[in-house]
């Protein structure tokens, strides 16, 4: 690749290259699964986002490396999905809509406790799946990155270029949908 | 509900905030400290609590896909020199389904009316070219895809990497162009997949697949489409040759091959079905 010698030479880049992804696979596997709504896809999502990450290794200025590795595997999923299935990319240019629904589930919260915990916990990974799937993909995101991929606050904050009261926010959107979705009784 | 002094959200959507938090562990000692008060002085903050903690249990718990050991190789053998070489063509055998496995070897299928049909498409596509750039002078990338097919099926191999594994000619097309189609697996449908090579046209090098059906190769050339508009197959086919160019948002396609119209368009449908899955 003419160019990348100036910055870090080849063979340097692919040993910090392996250094940095290789221990990030699982969790880039497990975002892209999600990302995308397709585990079959997942490998191919991942392989295309670790040849960018190889040829951007130079820009990778250290610090988190599994939240670096994440960025690029959320992009290369969107593009993937806008490539493979342009019409499930369904942008949520409103999410005030979301907003009444949310506020609306919050102010219904029942008082007594109710037996929606114990069928959350008991949720079948089907089910489970379903529900996250049908999440809008911002809520998804955010869930995905904090409770699969256990990435801070902070780091979703900055993977996803937006304030922290938006992550809040939508995590907490974004729960409170599968609850009521997982919470209802069959 | 009276005014609480600890410092904490009063409306129930930023207490509903303050509990996830808690929950995921981003609150300091302090805040988490309140926010427990609260949840143990109001049993729907308690349930909700309850409900969070559960959701947060199943999720977390969810199966993970296994990182498997060839997928890993794969990504580790990355910008390393020769990384064809690195990956033996044929998947381990484990994973790849009989009917794939079948058209690994050359030798499963018959040279000899592949070879004729080499000869036929020869001396067939001497006019097909010139035919193509006289009758539609705006389809020069035809002609030329035309030529790089015409050439392939003189050449010693028509593919530069052997391989009816995508995961090995995906990366090999994006470690020389920097882009590379989706090489769908149409095996079962009568299409294997040969392996790929790079085709110069207008002076940028695009990937090109080769499929083979029956006897006869398909060259698929896929230029990225800068458009980003789509269209439908439209027929280029002339003298010997079936050419069918279509374009989806982010390849535009050029599928040529000596074999019958109604074959080609049943790749086409087949190959553009499984790109859009």
């Amino acid at each position: 690749m003419p160019g990348d010698a100036t910055v870090l030479n080849h063979e340097a880049a692919t040993e910090r290259f392996r250094e940095v992804v290789l221990p990030h696979l699982a969790d880039a596997l497990a975002l892209a699964r999600w990302l995308t709504g397709n585990a079959a896809d997942a490998e191919d999502v991942v392989q295309e986002a670790c040849l960018k990450a190889h040829a951007g290794i130079a820009g990778y200025a250290g610090g988190n490396a599994r939240a670096w590795l994440l960025a690029i595997v959320r992009n290369a999923s969107y593009s993937w999905l806008a490539r493979n299935r342009p019409r499930s990319v369904v942008a949520v240019g409103d999410l005030s809509d979301l907003d009444d629904v949310t506020a609306a589930y919050v102010a219904g919260l029942p008082d007594t406790d109710n037996p929606e915990a114990s069928l959350i916990a008991k949720a079948d990974t089907a089910a489970l799946e379903a529900a996250i799937a049908a999440l809008p993909h911002q809520f998804r995101e955010t869930v995905v990155l904090r409770d699969v991929n256990g990435l801070s606050y902070r780091e979703i904050a900055t993977l996803l270029g937006v304030p922290l009261g938006t992550v809040m926010s939508r995590l907490a959107r974004a729960r409170g949908l599968l609850i009521s979705q997982l919470g209802r009784a069959p | 509900m009276s005014a609480h002094n600890d410092g904490l959200p009063d409306d129930p959507a930023g207490v509903a905030l303050m509990i996830h938090a808690l929950v995921d562990g981003e609150l300091d000692a302090a805040a988490a400290l309140a926010v427990e008060r609260r949840i143990a002085a109001d049993p729907a903050l308690a349930a909700e609590h309850a409900r969070i903690v559960a959701l947060q249990t199943v999720v977390s718990g969810l199966p993970r896909l296994d990182v498997r050991e060839d997928f890993k190789a794969r990504i580790a053998a990355i910008g390393t020199a020769g990384m064809e070489k690195a990956l033996p063509g044929p998947a381990p055998a484990a994973r790849v389904p009989p009917a794939h496995r079948a058209v690994h070897r050359f030798g499963a299928f018959d040279w000899r009316a592949l070879a004729a049909s080499i000869v036929v498409t020869a001396v067939l596509a001497s006019g097909a070219t010139q035919w193509m750039m006289l009758s539609r002078a705006p389809d020069s990338f035809a002609a030329a895809v035309a030529n790089g097919h015409r050439r392939s099926l003189l050449a010693a191999g028509p593919v530069d990497v052997v391989s009816s594994d995508r995961h090995t000619v995906k990366p090999w097309l994006d470690g020389r162009v920097g882009l590379s189609p989706p090489a769908p697996d149409l095996a079962s449908d009568g299409f294997a997949l040969l392996g790929g090579r790079v085709e110069v046209i207008a002076d940028q090098p695009v990937p090109a697949l080769v499929y083979r059906h029956r006897e006869h190769l398909i060259t698929l050339v896929a230029a990225p489409e800068e458009t980003g508009s789509t269209a439908g197959p439209v027929d280029l086919s002339a003298g010997g040759f079936s050419l069918v160019h279509w374009s989806d948002s982010a390849f535009s396609y050029w599928a040529i091959s000596d074999t019958e119209r109604p074959e080609l368009d049943d790749f086409v449908n087949r190959f553009r079905a499984a790109a859009a899955r």
